[in-house]
């Protein structure tokens, strides 16, 4: 294989040990079995955080977010702002797909414009703006903005990269990438994939020669089959299982701090006059959740509570208060609210988070403690919540929801679900149908700032309007855990949930 | 040989030959009590004994659970999670919320055959009424009746009805439905084979020259002597429906939450199965008493009934 020395030591594949001649079990592979269906190795549609693995196992980005949450260098060797508005990229040298031809200008460009056109996009709401490609030679483009992006570089880890004849305005099933591995078989119906090495890849050869995924939705298969060595890998551990998994000698639980945040997040699509649209009685609601208790023994001190609108792993993340289990004061704000027999809707997606149901049945009977009527409504992966979130399945109040922190930086995720404006909620594209102007301009004015101590400024300023609109009724912070079997080795678990399969190594 | 005077195979004449102390036999009562007439008889009893205990422990606490002095299903006390059975006041243990098990089961059980019941009534009426018209009329009726059943049986159930409740959305109405009409071909099918039988009687011929309309006369002649064999398929059906239920819920395709349902119990007991055994166990007791109870009951009463077949017959028939 043919390697530039930068290539060497590129993002993906920089890990301590990995290289051509580390595959101390070459022929062997593993599996890993995902909670939530794999159903694309695209990105495009289907970004939740177990996937990007997998998906970056098979394409890559111009960057990518190291597990110390900074960015790193992939497809890209020099990813520099060279003006406000401007930012100067020049592709890494040999960098090429998995048949063998190489990553081009015109490739980043149609990624940019099939990521615009999909309907339903998840990274439209973290983009600002899109940036436009102007190449400059063969190998080097600038992406120009109108306003300012000054956190491009960690937004472009997102948009993973597909050769321009094969791109799509929508998830790609298969097909070529740059990545280690390639596909070959795919079963999207039943979530199975697998992967084999690439062997015309650009960096150092992964390991692992053979990577299977399996799509075991129920927490206890998933545990039976790490315990019987019938899968290497598992995601989505509830703290129960942690301790079921813990005390055996050949499985190791691993955990880090997550930059996701899971919410009970309110409907805001609500028409003015509805109890959930004044801020008086979504504070009151809050009031009745018992978040201590949750987290003590609901979630065995596995998450911890959240002191802000995002998670405070993040950069740039701010506390701006606690949520306070008062029922009593959660009643007489309802009183003084003039609201009495509330009735609310509560929707989720089964395996949203850890102990999904056990929550939500907690705090309906939380809620009846304050005289309000909760109904849950819990749908199954691969069902229309997504229709429901943009108010286009039926009516609901309070909606239990994660959103992840791909980028590291806390400005993603605030402007991914805090800077709705009406022009997007006329194609339902905010976030729950959040949209309060002088947020949006606040975060819009964060993320053309350049100078960091000023956009940190401005941010907290932010996020401090935000908490007192009261989007939530509860929120926590969950870890990222993962559990393996201990013959699986060098897994670099990120904060984003997901680690690099290059350097995944074999032991014996 | 006077063996071969005793009464009829199934038994029901044998007591007055052999108990006959003026007619002389080489039958003791002792060959009588070992025969294979009174085994059976003796195996029925049993059956509708054990059988009616099994079932009274499962459903006389489910329909009394709101009497009984045990904390409500949803009451949840969080400290107190995934106690054991016998601890604290709890027979059953609580399960992963503090909340009492065995009021979870009783309150499920009341979800559960609630479903049963109302979808063995709905399939037993249409099962009926589907099997007797086609039995009885025949012709186009017969043959649309029964490809409708063949057609239905083809189907994989589970799948079938995992689709119905995907697409109607989980609630209890959609749910019973679903079960009574994955059920109604085995009543039908029965219904359809025994008014064949009945229709062939004199009884029916009799009514047909009296000038009765037909409809008259399959209901009012020919439906009671087949109704009583019918209504024991559709005890027996109970058992599937509560199985049914419990498997669309264990599936999750139950009603909503945080209704309390057998399968959903086990359902979200299963996490703990290593750390916390009776959270599945029990529950997943409960419906095996419940259903092999019902089982055996219904088994019994079959047993019982067609002993008697022959004189409950003639009785109608007489009537007619």
């Amino acid at each position: 294989m043919t390697l530039s020395p930068l290539a060497a030591c590129a993002g993906p594949g920089s890990a301590p040990g990995v290289g051509a001649g580390s595959g101390a079990a070459a022929g062997s592979g593993i599996t890993l079995a995902l909670n939530r269906s794999l159903v694309s190795l695209d990105n495009k549609l289907n970004q939740f955080d177990a996937a990007v693995t997998v998906q970056r196992g098979v394409r890559q980005a111009l960057t990518f977010i190291d597990p110390k949450l900074t960015v790193q260098h992939v497809l890209a060797e020099r990813f520099e702002l060279t003006a406000p508005t401007e930012w100067t990229v020049k592709l890494r040298d040999g960098v090429r797909y998995s048949d063998g031809s190489p990553v081009t200008v015109e490739d980043v460009a149609t990624a940019l414009r099939m990521y615009q056109k999909v309907p339903g996009s998840f990274l439209a709401g973290l983009f600002p703006e899109w940036p436009t490609v102007t190449p400059v030679d063969a190998a080097t483009f600038k992406l120009v903005t109108k306003h300012p992006v000054p956190t491009l570089d960690y937004l472009m880890a997102n948009i993973l990269i597909t050769p321009a004849a094969a791109n799509k305005p929508e998830e790609l099933q298969g097909g070529v990438g740059s990545g280690p591995y390639v596909v070959t078989a795919a079963n999207r119906g039943t979530g199975e994939y697998t992967l084999q090495v690439n062997d015309k890849y650009w960096g150092p050869a992964p390991a692992i020669k053979t990577v299977q995924v399996r799509f075991l939705p129920e927490e206890a298969n998933r545990v039976v089959a790490l315990r019987s060595g019938e899968v290497d890998v598992i995601d989505a551990i509830s703290p129960d299982a942690i301790s079921q998994l813990s005390g055996l000698g050949d499985v190791e639980v691993q955990q880090v701090p997550s930059t996701r945040i899971t919410q009970l997040f309110y409907n805001f699509r609500k028409p003015a006059g509805h109890p959930l649209a004044d801020p008086r009685v979504r504070e009151a609601l809050s009031y009745a959740i018992n978040g201590p208790a949750l987290i003590k023994d609901v979630f065995a001190d596995s998450v911890s509570p959240a002191r802000g609108v995002v998670a405070d792993t993040l950069t740039g993340a701010v506390q701006t208060g606690e949520y306070v289990y008062d029922p009593q004061k959660a009643k007489q704000m309802l009183d003084a609210a003039g609201v009495k027999d509330l009735k609310i809707k509560i929707i989720w997606e089964t395996g949203e988070f850890a102990n999904d149901t056990s929550v939500m049945e907690a705090v309906v009977e939380m809620l009846k403690a304050v005289g309000v009527q909760a109904e849950l409504q819990q749908f199954q992966p691969g069902g229309d919540i997504s229709k429901w979130r943009q108010g286009r399945g039926g009516d609901w109040d309070v909606l239990g929801n994660g959103y992840p922190g791909p980028t590291g930086l806390a400005l993603t995720p605030l402007q991914g679900m805090f800077a709705g404006t009406k022009e997007k909620e006329a194609t339902r594209d905010t976030y729950q149908g959040y949209v309060f102007p002088k947020i949006a301009a606040l975060l819009e004015k964060a993320s053309q700032e350049t100078d960091k101590a000023v956009r940190e400024s401005v941010l907290a300023t932010a996020q401090k309007e935000i908490w007192n609109t009261w989007p939530c009724m509860w929120a926590f912070v969950p870890k990222t855990v993962i559990a393996r079997r201990k013959r699986v080795e060098n897994v670099l678990l990120s904060p984003t949930n997901s680690y690099e399969l290059a350097s995944v190594r074999l032991n014996g | 040989m006077t063996a071969t005077t005793v009464g009829p195979a199934d038994g029901s004449g044998s007591r007055d030959t052999a108990a006959s102390p003026g007619r002389p036999s080489a039958v003791t009562a002792k060959d009588l009590a070992r025969s294979a007439a009174v085994r059976r008889r003796k195996s029925a009893r049993l059956k509708i004994w054990v059988g009616s205990v099994g079932v009274a422990l499962v459903v006389l606490p489910v329909a009394l659970a709101n009497l009984l002095p045990i904390p409500g299903p949803d009451e949840q006390s969080l400290s107190l999670r995934r106690l054991p059975p016998l601890t604290g006041g709890h027979l059953f243990g609580t399960d992963q919320l503090g909340r009492d098990l065995l009021s979870r089961v009783l309150h499920g059980g009341q979800v559960s055959l609630t479903v049963g019941v109302l979808a063995i009534i709905v399939s037993g009426v249409i099962g009926l009424i589907a099997g007797a018209a086609a039995g009885f009329f025949g012709g186009w009726v017969d043959t649309v009746v029964s490809r409708l059943l063949e057609a239905q049986l083809s189907l994989p159930l589970l799948l079938m009805l995992l689709l119905v409740v995907a697409l109607f959305g989980p609630s209890i109405p959609v749910i019973t439905f679903v079960i009574a009409f994955a059920q109604w071909p085995e009543v039908a099918r029965l219904t359809r084979s025994l008014v064949l039988v009945e229709r062939e009687k004199p009884y029916v011929a009799a009514a047909r020259v009296l000038g009765l309309h037909r409809v008259t006369t399959l209901l009012r002649h020919v439906l009671p002597n087949v109704v009583k064999q019918a209504s024991l398929v559709i005890l027996l059906l109970l058992a599937q429906a509560v199985l049914l239920e419990s498997a669309l819920s264990y599936l999750g395709a139950g009603p909503q939450r945080p209704f309390a349902t057998w399968g959903r119990i086990i359902a979200d007991g299963q996490d703990y199965i290593t750390t916390s055994w009776w959270l599945v166990t029990l529950p997943g007791l409960v419906i095996v008493l419940l259903v092999v109870g019902v089982n055996l009951l219904g088994d019994g009463l079959r047993d019982r009934a067609r002993r008697r077949k022959g004189p409950q017959t003639e009785g109608k028939v007489s009537r007619a």
